[in-house]
């Protein structure tokens, strides 16, 4: 499986900066896990912080810093179990304590979301369901499992906000190729035109987005209040 | 300035200071890896715009881990500054997430939620040191010029516009020179793979 599309220069250098926002850090990672390319310049990139890290200028430690630490040397590390608490983040994307179900078992996602929670599917339209997705700290985007049927054409739609992509399974096609497992789309506010799930199998993609879908012309007009995205 | 990394005689020698410390809980190379890099940490926290208690604070957390992770250190992948590079942004987006709230010791395991795998197996290990050589090679080709761009682009808050003031050259030559440098180490580590 050839992965032909990539997150973005700018995207890759804040994943490894560890200034992105959870939900497009999460998008990133989820390319990362199926993509050794892109784990290639994510560590080159760490080295690259390796330099700016040596090459600040140092700031002196608060007096008895050194013995503070020197202290604590002996305390056991009471997070190496990895712990696997439910550390859902108060007011956040709250989806409740009912019904909700870990994401393990979902192909394709990053080791660590096989600890987040997600809510029951939703019917977004025809042939679309989405599986909102709870995050453990605060995001400006949602995080969400987008399913849809082969063949499902989706209606032209912009968006409010960025929408970063990563398919799962199956694939889609629209103006800018084919993608399928593990490739990255992304979109700002232009208009998308004729996305078109691939015809053999079922799409499974997880998606940050922030702000939200439009669609546009007369049935998206109609249709706009019904949909859930 | 104090002593950087130059000016350390034993420059070369972090690595062998973290393995003494993985090996046998050498507190002598604990404090000598103390000493260069906590300063370094609280100036990259500071840079990334907390308060300087809390910068002093997340640099200690930082090397503390440093301590409980050298074991998982392995000079074949990951520079010693690189992979303290890592262990400190990780400690920066656990606080952050946290609201900077609470008692500091009580830091979730940032890795775990952080990397896209969080147990590589041993063919990861054997692929992951082969990427570490390409990775070195890649970045000794770079100019200097694109090294220094891609630095700078690690600062959030360091908008293109202060790069182009801090070099001296124009916004547009920033933003193509950082989108250069990007695609040249890209073809480099297509290159060596
Ligand atoms: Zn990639």
């Amino acid at each position: 499986m050839t992965i032909r599309h990539h997150p973005p220069a700018d995207l890759l250098t804040s994943y490894a900066a560890g200034t992105l926002d959870l939900g497009d850090h999460i998008a990133v990672a989820t390319h990362l896990s199926a993509c050794p390319r892109c784990q290639a310049m994510a560590a080159a990139l760490e080295h690259v912080g390796g330099a700016v890290l040596t090459g600040l200028p140092p700031m002196p430690m608060t007096d008895g810093a050194l013995a503070r630490v020197t202290a604590r040397l002996d305390e056991p590390d009471r997070h190496s179990d990895h712990g696997n608490k439910d550390r859902a983040h108060p007011g956040h994307q709250d989806l409740g304590r009912t019904n909700r179900a870990p994401l393990d078992g979902v192909p394709g996602l990053p080791g660590f979301m096989r600890r987040y929670m997600a809510a029951p599917w939703i019917w977004v339209a025809p042939g679309v369901r989405m599986r909102p997705i709870q995050l453990p700290a605060a995001s400006d985007s949602r995080v969400f499992l987008l399913q849809s049927r082969p063949r499902t054409k989706m209606l032209e739609h912009t968006h409010t906000g960025t929408e970063l992509t990563c398919v799962l399974t199956g694939g889609f096609r629209h103006a800018a190729g084919d993608f399928g497992p593990g490739d990255f789309d992304w979109g700002d506010a232009e208009v998308r035109h004729d996305v078109t799930v691939a015809p053999s199998e079922t799409c499974l993609c997880l998606v940050a987005m922030r702000g939200e879908v439009r669609l546009r012309g007369f049935w998206g007009a109609l249709i706009q209040p019904f949909i859930r995205l | 300035m104090p002593a950087d990394a130059e000016a350390t005689p034993d420059n070369e020698d972090w690595s062998h200071a973290i393995a003494a410390v993985a090996a046998h809980r050498d507190r002598a190379a604990f404090a000598r890896l103390f000493a260069h890099f906590a300063p370094l940490t609280k100036s990259l926290m500071r840079r990334s715009g907390l308060p300087e208690s809390t910068a002093d604070e997340l640099a200690q957390e930082t090397l503390l881990l440093v301590w409980r992770k050298a074991s998982l250190f392995d000079p074949a992948t990951a520079g010693a500054s690189a992979w303290i590079f890592t262990i400190a942004r990780n400690v920066r987006i656990s606080a952050h997430r946290r609201g900077l709230a609470g008692a500091l010791a009580e830091l979730p395991d940032v890795d775990a939620s952080f990397q896209p795998d969080d147990s590589p197996g041993p063919e990861t290990r054997v692929a992951t040191a082969q990427a570490g050589r390409r990775v070195r090679a890649a970045l000794a080709k770079l100019s200097d010029a694109q090294r220094r761009v891609l630095e700078l682009s690690f600062f959030e808050e360091k908008a293109h516009g202060d790069i182009a003031r801090i070099l001296q050259i124009p916004l547009g030559t920033v933003k193509s020179r950082a989108r250069l440098a990007m695609s040249r180490m890209r073809e480099l580590l297509d290159e060596f793979s």
